[in-house]
């Protein structure tokens, strides 16, 4: 099991991990909430400052593309549908104006996940949960405990049940399931297997947090903030500023 | 089968795990344990064996309070497992078959340091025992290592360093050699063997006596869920290639049971 995926936690001394996961999740929170008023400045911007991060990271953006490709396929189709009308007849109309509109939105859709890859990957699980608990403990009807606990264990889970996927992708190209043409059959082949090593791999994790003790009355990592936090809060503040220019 | 009660921490022979009458059935109705009696007392180091399907991890599981009994009891320390099972488990640690499966943190410290937080500890209490089970492991200057890429022998001392953090009593092993080569399961038997005569209680289930049988004061041999042999193992060693479970290569030769590890 080498390299699990980039969406994984990856340890490290970069600034991206030297920050408080509190700041990172109000930045992903606030950069995401504000992007869809972005334009070509606020997103130019934001790419050149995220490219960076993961170069600062230690990771490779090949490796991000290859963990995202279904991703990816989904962005194309958006770009697609948006792109292409019919207008009154079967022959495809493609506007210029509608691309870019496309590109846009497709750009936006890109950065909220990269930002996620890089909050996911430089942040433990467990700094995330605690950044959540903190988070959602004033709103008086959420359990911020179990919120948190679910949050993490999804986290924890991604990057595993990736692994599985590409193996039992594997296993089946082994066996040449390229030669079944019926898309229907070759899902259904593909995600049978996926989920019965899911719920039981799921099954065996359970039983081996029991097994520890596990609680949601847990000693949670500490927080603190310190002077980078306030330089990446500002250097937030200045992308988001961004938004104002075309 | 005598079955030996616990007497508390000042007596001479004290017995802290205990199962009585013991039954299991799981959900597709097969009887995973039938009428299981035994005691474990503090310090031995108990080798049960058997083959696939003889009920050795579902009795483990009971030990831990992963699963509660059909009928029957189980005490650690004479308290039920069933009243409180959280109380069994910082008592009773379990490494799983499958080191994978039982890997919850990122890095190897958020690992070691998983059981001690479930126990609400400070944290420097918990920096503390992580240390200690990390050295106690040879895995010191891993922490920051992600688990997934230790090697084998590498993620088995990493989860029993997990549960030597929550500083258990007593010590249950499923299978702890199975897809190690032979230099990790000469390490991983040499922690064992140091773990047990720093006085921790050791269970270990196996179908593979050749590796650890030696070095075992007890002998217990599981076939269709119950109990069929307990014993010295010089005593019992004799009669195992029946129950399905393939003697040492010593005993084979008729030299009796040697040392697996020169």
């Amino acid at each position: 099991m080498d390299e699990l995926s980039t969406i994984g936690f990856a340890p490290g001394q970069s600034p991206l991990h030297q920050l408080d996961p509190r700041t990172k999740q109000a930045l992903l929170m606030g950069l995401s909430a504000i992007s869809p008023w972005g334009r070509l400045t606020f997103l130019v911007s934001l790419s050149v400052v995220i490219l960076l991060s993961f170069r600062a990271a230690g990771i490779r953006l090949s490796r991000l593309i290859g963990d995202i490709r279904y991703f990816l396929l989904f962005l194309l189709f958006v770009f697609v549908v948006r792109t292409v009308t019919f207008s009154g007849g079967w022959i495809p109309n493609i506007s210029v104006e509608l691309a870019g509109e496309a590109l846009m939105v497709c750009w936006r859709l890109l950065m909220v996940v990269s930002m996620g890859a890089l909050l996911m990957a430089t942040t433990r699980a467990a700094d995330i949960r605690a950044a959540l608990v903190w988070y959602l403990k004033p709103i008086p009807v959420v359990d911020e405990k179990m919120a948190a606990t679910m949050v993490g264990l999804v986290v924890r889970f991604l990057p595993v049940i990736l692994f599985q996927a590409a193996e039992i992708s594997d296993a089946q190209r082994a066996r040449g399931i390229e030669r079944r043409k019926n898309p229907l059959s070759r899902l259904m082949i593909f995600s049978l297997p996926l989920f019965r090593r899911v719920f039981l791999s799921a099954d065996e994790l359970v039983a081996a947090m029991q097994a520890r003790c596990y609680s949601e009355h847990r000693t949670l990592p500490d927080l603190s903030f310190s002077r980078h936090d306030g330089l990446a809060i500002g250097a937030g503040i200045l992308i988001s500023l961004t938004v104002l220019f075309p | 089968m005598a079955v030996l009660a616990w007497r508390g921490p000042q007596d001479n022979t004290v017995s802290i795990i205990q199962t009585t009458h013991l039954y299991h059935r799981f959900a597709d109705d097969t009887q995973g344990l039938c009428d299981v009696s035994l005691a474990f007392n503090e310090g031995e180091f108990t080798v049960i064996a058997g083959a696939n399907g003889s009920g050795k991890t579902t009795l483990l599981r009971h030990l831990n309070g992963l699963l509660l009994p059909e009928s029957g009891a189980v005490t650690v320390c004479g308290k039920s497992v069933e009243e409180d099972p959280m109380a069994a488990r910082q008592q009773v640690g379990m490494v799983f078959q499958d080191a994978d499966s039982q890997i919850v943190g990122e890095t190897v410290y958020d690992d070691a340091a998983f059981g001690p937080e479930n126990l609400a500890l400070g944290r420097l209490q918990i920096n503390r025992r992580v240390t200690r089970a990390l050295e106690a492991v040879d895995l010191c200057g891993f922490e920051n290592k992600r688990p997934h890429h230790l090697s084998g022998g590498e993620k088995r001392r990493l989860a029993i360093a997990g549960v030597l953090a929550m500083a258990p009593r007593v010590l249950l092993m499923d299978e702890p050699f199975s897809n190690l080569d032979y230099p990790a399961t000469c390490l991983v038997l040499d922690q064992i063997l140091n773990l047990h005569s720093n006085g921790h209680t050791i269970i270990i289930t196996t179908h593979d006596l050749e590796k650890v049988v030696a070095h075992a004061q007890r002998l217990v041999v599981m076939a269709d869920g119950r109990v069929v042999e307990d014993g010295l193992p010089t005593e019992v060693i004799d009669g195992v290639a029946r129950y399905g479970i393939r003697p040492p290569c010593s005993v084979q030769l008729g030299k009796g049971i040697r040392p697996w590890m020169s």
